[in-house]
């Protein structure tokens, strides 16, 4: 089996590659906007059609998703049930081999894709590029990962018994995905559960419908049969539906923390009729810290925060949004941080020169603009009013009680906190309830052992930027209210999908040994 | 600039150069000091042979030098130092210094000696912490004949009140120089900026624009400044990431009308780039269609962000900007250098290298082709190669020290680079100073 490698981003620090991108922008504004049906088994549904727009430019429609109703969630869960049995019972090399056909048509449609990122979900061309890859890594990444699972572990074997463990797929689980990966998330969680013999219902974002439909199109085309994988565009009421049902047998979720507690305790609840456990697979908040020792070096520090915390207007769930930092340079560090975000150009996901997009909605716009305007800003980037734009905010020296150092933003907002020791950075890192990133920069060996050891995030990122987690490198997820803690993209994730099955035969007939 | 590129001046005939090289360079190697003249310099040598045999010892040496700088207290040194020679287990001259460093007694006469170290380490690569500061070493350059390039170390620049602060500095370094070179007649005054300091906005290699349209005001203004003291003004390479962006920035600026009769300017090739021979040729097309009162100088190196280009491909992807093998990077080098030659005359030639046959090949074909020093001078490194300088400036070649000029904090990252670059096991300073003998270091690439 070829050895797993990253799929190669886009190397938009060449012209002619830029004029590629901007090409297929081009190309793909002129389909706009695009049809998004429901995918159901083998029928292309239609219903109220809900409208996708350009977070740059809200006037621009890019998609009109037919909206799914519990009476669709239903249809498409028993078709589900249906598809399931052929699909669990292939030879997992034939459903790999499926993805990486699909790995293969993402490959040849990937500006296409990028572009399509940068108008629905507003993400800036080196993050949307960044998206395509990483569905593709997933893709092949799982399809990899599941056939190495099919060869099951071996067990201890003694003289006259033959023993054997094999991992079979749970049943129908229900994806929901989120609008910020609208892509690769969706990719992922897709086609982890459908390496491992699982059938498929999707339910992507309401924001994000002609991304995942992409996605579930390359899948399809690669030889994923319809009733394998089923598409549900629209609100909350399919999804609701998806969680309750009782034939669905995993869930796999990345949102927010409330709603995936509100699905956690839904899913527990076993109804009549349902005779299996619902195993839930979530990825929620963060509310993650950087914490900047006295010896970091500050010229890498205000570039790495700038990055962490504003890099695709802050909505990734990786992003840094407080700063803790040692009493011996926090001044200069927020003197030079607050003249750099001025430095930041706030603009449409199109232009290669944004820093700071807008963000995916007008909820979300003004929800973040109630913690921007809650206290008193150190420093504050442009302000713009033709999409979904937010300044990009750094706080300083805020109360701890204040929302703004508590509650999950989503948006381009760092708060600056100052401590008088690592110690004390920690104890602060601990007493949140999320755990997903964190950040460390210090040249100290001992400190970076410190912080390693007492932080309980999922993934720390030492002098570097604390997102941008690679497919098999940066295995993602968190513990604590960040999530069930599967690990994306790293070598346990699969496992969430599977159910383990020991076989032990008794090789002994007539006393003898055969 | 020129769409299409036009070929290269008359057909050369070819020459042979392997007795030429072989004679220039034996005579350069004879002029620089024997090891054993020098005690000073053979316990640097010595040094120099124990880090390039243990990595572990280097790695940690080069961690404390960068963090140096960011100890406040004798006891943070000492801390810093003894966590990084615990870390490099596999050395052993690490685990016997961690010996001391973990003595609780020894900590402020470790950290005074560490920091003595750094800074008398700084203190041979870096000529001042300003202007002012570094005029008497400057001075004492041109009066051995020896020509010199200013270079500002400083931070990062991520807003732009540094960037002014920059530009100021060079401002300031402009002026003082050109005081200074009164007194010198036949010396010249050089600058060479770095476009990364002049804005904060380079940072984004998928829009070249914003770093041009934010250096582009404070780059002007140095130019002018530059000529109406009489100042010669290059502007420096740095990762490929920026080299669009400065590139573009610094041959529109000088197409400026006003710029056309002064002031003297240059920029830089780097030999290390699979495109360089196409970079050449776009600089070649514009120094044609935009003559000059002074001649556009190309200052040809080798690259110094080959790690950094190596990784950054690597973790993205991609096919490496730069030559992975050394002797194909060699003789590019050595390729551009002939091309640049060729070219004297509307172009002024910059040979920047330690490497004794890169030098002596472009002196040897730079004799063949009849261009002197009007046309051609070599550059050498402040602190690297100080033997080498004093062994070309002795055969009567024109060469200049590029003297980087900042306090020791600024300084660290140029100073991590040169050590870094120093020890590494390919040098061509490792090799000499390795004791490889003249004739195998002016073997051909």
């Amino acid at each position: 089996m070829t050895t797993f490698a990253n799929e190669p981003l886009l190397e938009l620090r060449r012209e002619a590659v830029r004029n590629q991108a901007l090409d297929a922008l081009q190309a793909l504004d002129a389909k706009l906007p695009l049809d998004v049906p429901m995918l159901i088994g083998e029928d292309v549904v239609t219903g109220r059609r809900l409208a996708s727009v350009d977070p740059s430019a809200p006037a621009r429609v890019v998609a009109y998703a037919h909206e799914a109703t519990e009476q669709h969630a239903h249809q498409a869960i028993a078709s589900a049930e249906r598809g399931h049995r052929a699909w669990s019972r292939k030879p997992a090399a034939d459903r790999a081999a499926a993805l990486q056909r699909a790995a293969d048509i993402l490959r040849t449609r990937r500006l296409e894709l990028a572009a399509l990122a940068v108008r629905e979900a507003g993400k800036p061309w080196a993050e949307a590029d960044a998206d395509v890859c990483e569905a593709i890594d997933f893709l092949v990444y799982y399809a990899q990962g599941a056939q190495q699972l099919d060869a099951g572990r071996s067990l201890l074997q003694l003289p006259g018994e033959r023993n054997a463990m094999r991992y079979v797929g749970r049943g129908v689980t229900a994806v929901i995905a989120p609008w910020n990966f609208p892509l690769a998330i969706a990719a992922g969680m897709v086609s982890a559960a459908l390496a491992a013999g699982n059938a498929v219902v999707l339910k992507p974002a309401e924001q994000t419908p002609a991304c995942a439909k992409a996605v579930i199109d390359a899948l399809h085309a690669g030889g994923v049969p319809l009733d394998a994988l089923h598409l549900l565009p629209g609100g909350d009421e399919a999804g609701k539906a998806l969680v309750a049902d009782p034939r669905v047998h995993t869930i796999a979720f990345t949102g927010s923390c409330a709603v995936g507690l509100q699905i956690l305790e839904r899913a527990a609840k076993v109804v009549p009729g349902q005779h299996h456990l619902k195993r839930v697979i979530a990825e929620m908040g963060g509310k993650n810290c950087v914490i900047v020792d006295s010896d970091a070096d500050l010229d890498d520090v205000v570039p790495g925060l700038l990055k962490s915390a504003f890099a695709f207007a802050g909505q990734k769930c990786s992003a840094a949004s407080r700063a803790l930092v040692h009493a011996a340079v926090a001044d200069e560090l927020a003197e030079r941080l607050a003249g750099a975000v001025g430095t930041l150009r706030v603009g449409p996901a199109a232009e290669f020169a944004t820093d700071v997009p807008p963000v995916i909605d007008v909820a979300a716009q003004q929800r973040i603009e109630r913690y921007i305007a809650s206290a008193t800003p150190l420093a504050q980037g442009e302000r713009r009013d033709d999409g979904f734009y937010v300044p990009p905010t750094i706080f300083a020296g805020l109360p701890a009680d204040s929302p703004v150092v508590t509650e999950e933003i989503f948006g381009p907002v760092l708060s600056l906190e100052t401590v008088a020791s690592i110690e004390e950075a920690c104890e602060a890192v601990d007493r949140s309830p999320f755990a997903l990133t964190g950040g460390l920069f210090s040249r100290s060996p001992r400190t970076i052992e410190y912080v390693s050891e007492h932080t309980p995030v999922g993934n720390l990122y030492v002098n570097r930027e604390i997102t941008g987690a690679m497919v098999g490198r940066q295995p993602f997820g968190g513990g604590k209210l960040s999530g069930t803690g599967p690990k994306a993209g790293g070598p346990d994730y699969l496992l969430q999908f599977v159910e383990a099955r020991a076989v032990t035969e008794n090789t002994v007939r007539h006393g003898l040994v055969v | 600039m020129a769409a299409a590129p036009t070929p290269d001046l008359e057909p050369v005939e070819p020459v042979d150069l392997d007795a030429p090289i072989r004679a220039i360079g034996t005579d350069l190697a004879a002029r620089m000091p024997r090891p054993r003249a020098v005690s000073t310099a053979r316990v640097e040598r010595r040094m120099q042979e124990l880090l390039i045999s243990d990595p572990g010892l280097r790695a940690a040496l080069f961690r404390f030098v960068d963090v140096r700088p960011a100890c406040a207290t004798p006891a943070d040194v000492t801390r810093h130092l003894d966590e990084l020679l615990e870390q490099a287990q596999d050395s052993k001259h690490a685990r016997r210094a961690t010996g001391i460093t973990g003595r609780r007694f020894a900590t402020r006469p470790v950290a005074a000696l560490a920091a003595t170290g750094v800074k008398q380490m700084a203190q041979r690569f870096i000529v001042g912490e300003d202007a002012t500061d570094a005029l008497p070493a400057i001075t004492a350059l041109w009066k051995r004949g020896v020509d010199a390039t200013v270079d500002l170390l400083g931070e990062a620049t991520v807003t732009e009140a540094e960037a002014d602060r920059y530009a100021a500095r060079c401002e300031d370094t402009l002026r003082a120089l050109a005081q200074a070179a009164h007194h010198h007649p036949g010396r010249d005054v050089n600058l060479s900026v770095k476009v990364s300091a002049l804005t904060p906005l380079l940072r984004r290699p998928e829009a070249p624009e914003r770093g041009i349209e934010g250096a582009a005001p404070r780059l002007r203004h140095l130019l002018r400044v530059a000529r109406d003291v009489g100042a010669h003004l290059h502007v420096d390479m740095e990762s490929f990431d920026t080299r669009e962006a400065i590139t573009t920035l610094t041959l529109d600026l000088l197409a400026e009308p006003e710029f056309a009769t002064g002031p003297s300017a240059g920029i830089v090739l780097q030999a290390y780039l699979t495109e360089s021979d196409e970079h050449l040729q776009t600089l070649l097309d514009w120094a044609r269609e935009h003559p000059r009162t002074h001649p556009f100088t190309i200052r040809l190196v080798k690259g110094a962000y080959w790690d950094h280009e190596v990784v950054q491909a690597a973790q993205n992807g991609w096919a490496a900007p730069v030559f992975t093998d050394r002797r194909e990077c060699d003789r590019n080098f050595e390729r551009l250098t002939k091309r640049l030659i060729d070219h004297a005359g509307p172009i002024k030639v910059a040979i920047a290298s330690h490497n004794l046959r890169s030098i002596a090949h472009a002196a040897a074909y730079a004799d063949a082709r009849g261009v002197g020093n009007d046309d051609l001078e070599f550059q050498i490194l402040r602190g690297l190669g100080d033997d080498t300088q004093a062994a070309i400036a002795a055969t009567g070649r024109r060469v200049r020290c590029y003297c980087p000029v900042g306090d020791l904090v600024a300084g660290m990252a140029y100073l991590v680079r040169r050590l870094l670059e120093n020890t590494a096991n390919d040098s061509f300073l490792a090799a000499h100073a390795g004791g490889a003998d003249t004739a195998e270091l002016l073997e051909a690439p």
